[in-house]
């Protein structure tokens, strides 16, 4: 048995039952890293040494509690972890020592997961590549010359390398979906509030949310069980009954109503994701799903809104990042010079460049034209998706219009913008969304194809995505 | 053109000369995409700020234990006296 092959319902019983020991599971994990680790670069910090300790100490324990008890487990390093280093993947954090854990991470903790690091990103959540990172890009494990998607990038590559069995990541436009989907894995991003954002370094307040990165579909569903629920601590977080995320999983989904965006059309789709679209949409009519055309009239303007509201907002939340309080400083001769020092030293190209856009587009004599216009717009988009989910249950799109594309390739930043365009409506209406590996291109490179289900239906939205994954 | 300065006045950021000339080029062709939603009728659309599901709520006035000292001491800005030290602002 290749212990490393086990789903976490899979691995977990195993544990329990006996049968191996979470040492040797860690071990069988640890093979990999070191296999692999050195070309993909998906951490900014592991540790092993704690890793294997951690292990010892829940092989001890008699009773085996926990509904990831032992899973090796990776968080992306703008979610907090008590007592490691958390940076974000920018210079300005480096020696920033989280004194807490996030709500999510408390979580996955107390099912006595295992986290053995904090995965490479672009700065500040900030990319589609995790070239962005100021540290070092991470590399596609499928194929080391591609990017491996971004802004959750190391999180991914240490899914898809067996690094780890399941990551967290976190998803402002795209970010847990398009990894996913250039990696081949799982990635939900679940409804906003329904996971507590306390404890994430916050990009984009109104369209951040923290989601799990997985190797298939139930794995998806038990992370979300997991980490979902309300906390007092995010006032966003939304007061909903806690539900089993894995109840409908293999229920047959005959009769329901998925539908295809007709406005989809108007964008240059690679062929082979046209063809993984269609055959997508054989297997829904295999499972005798009803397939419609449905319209988002608005979609095109969803990119153009997003790359306003989302600076915008990470100017005011990057305004904490000062050298006062916590990471690097660079001392002026008075307070504003320390400011300006620290800040321009400490972030990149890509973080500048988006809190000026921001600070332009929230400035006197722009607010209206700019900030006040895309939120308005962004609730015309956030209404047609309502009237779509009138009639159907689900909406299915590819994840993203090319596969991964290769490292230094994207120059413009408009270019490497464009890469969300599927992705980023999700955020803006603030709806559920996974993506599930498709097939490959012809150069072998993983397609994902990306559903997106009704506020806090996640179940539904699990049970549809299992039924494309087991019935092709 | 937009005002590069009194951008990075209001951020407080100070860009490097040959990133400024890179980045000004960069944010006014993003500025410049942007145009595109003028084509978007908004009259009467109240703006998206508060995402569906979401109320804000008040929390019980209780008394809890905060973060703990000594993990925030780690981050070495946090002075013995329990305030931040920052540069002398007054009286300049």
């Amino acid at each position: 048995m290749d212990i490393t092959e086990l789903s976490i319902s899979q691995l977990v019983k195993n544990i329990k039952s006996g049968e191996i020991s979470v040492k040797e599971v860690m071990k069988s994990y640890i093979e990999n890293i070191n296999k692999k680790e050195s070309k993909i670069k998906a951490f900014i910090h592991l540790d092993i040494d704690n890793a294997l300790k951690k292990a010892e100490e829940l092989d001890r324990m008699r009773e085996k509690n926990g509904v990831l008890f032992g899973v090796p487990f990776a968080v992306k390093d703008n979610i907090n972890v008590l007592n490691t280093e958390t940076t974000a993947g920018s210079k300005i954090l480096k020696g920033y020592i989280s004194p807490y854990d996030a709500t999510a991470v408390e979580k996955v903790k107390k099912e006595n997961a295992i986290i053995i690091g904090k995965t490479n990103m672009d700065e500040f959540a900030m990319g589609s590549s995790t070239e962005n990172s100021a540290f070092f890009p991470t590399h596609n494990p499928v194929n080391v010359e591609y990017v491996p998607g971004g802004s959750s990038g190391g999180s991914a590559a240490a899914v898809k390398s067996k690094e780890v069995l399941a990551a967290l990541g976190s998803d402002t436009g795209g970010s847990v979906r398009e990894p996913a989907s250039f990696c081949g894995i799982v990635g939900l991003k679940p409804t906003y509030g329904l996971v507590s954002r306390y404890g994430l370094i916050a990009f984009s307040s109104s369209l951040d949310q923290i989601g799990p990165l997985a190797r298939n579909v139930e794995d998806a569903a038990v992370l979300l069980n997991v980490i979902a629920g309300f906390d007092s601590r995010d006032e966003t977080s939304v007061n909903i009954e806690k539900k089993d995320y894995t109840a409908l999983l293999g229920k047959e989904i005959k009769g329901k109503k998925i539908g295809i965006i007709k406005e989809i059309t108007d964008f240059d789709l690679q062929q082979e994701i046209k063809s993984a679209l269609n055959k997508t949409v054989d297997t829904l009519n295999k499972l005798q799903a009803e397939v419609i055309e449905v319209s988002i009239p608005h979609l095109k303007y969803a990119l153009p809104v997003y790359y306003i509201i989302a600076p915008s907002e990470a100017s005011a939340n990057l305004a904490r990042f000062d050298g006062v309080r916590y990471g690097l400083i660079r001392e002026g001769n008075n307070l504003k010079e320390t400011y300006q020092l620290t800040r321009t030293e400490g972030f990149g190209e890509e973080v500048k460049r988006r809190i000026l856009i921001g600070t332009f587009a929230l400035s006197s004599g722009y607010y209206d034209a700019y900030y006040l216009k895309a939120s308005k717009v962004r609730r015309i988009i956030a209404n047609e998706f309502e009237n779509a989910f009138k009639k159907v249950d689900a909406l299915l799109l590819p994840t993203t219009a090319t596969t991964a594309f290769k490292i230094g390739e994207k120059k413009s930043p408009l270019e490497m913008y464009a890469t969300d365009i599927f992705t980023i409506p999700v955020n803006l209406a603030g709806l559920p969304a996974i993506s599930i590996p498709s097939g490959n291109d012809k150069k072998g490179l993983p397609i994902g194809m990306q559903l997106i289900g009704k506020w806090f239906k996640e179940e539904e939205l699990l049970q549809i995505a299992y039924s494309i994954e087991n019935g092709g | 053109m937009i005002d590069i300065e009194k951008i990075e006045h209001l951020a407080a950021l100070e860009l490097k000369e040959g990133e400024k000339e890179k980045i000004q080029k960069d944010i006014e062709e993003i500025i410049h995409y942007f145009e595109i939603l003028k084509e978007v009728d908004t009259n009467g659309i109240e703006p998206y700020i508060y995402m569906k599901g979401a109320h804000l709520f008040l929390r019980k006035d209780q008394v809890k234990k905060g973060l703990d000292r000594e993990d925030l001491k780690k981050n070495r800005i946090l002075s013995q006296n329990k305030f931040y030290k920052v540069k002398r602002i007054m009286g300049e």
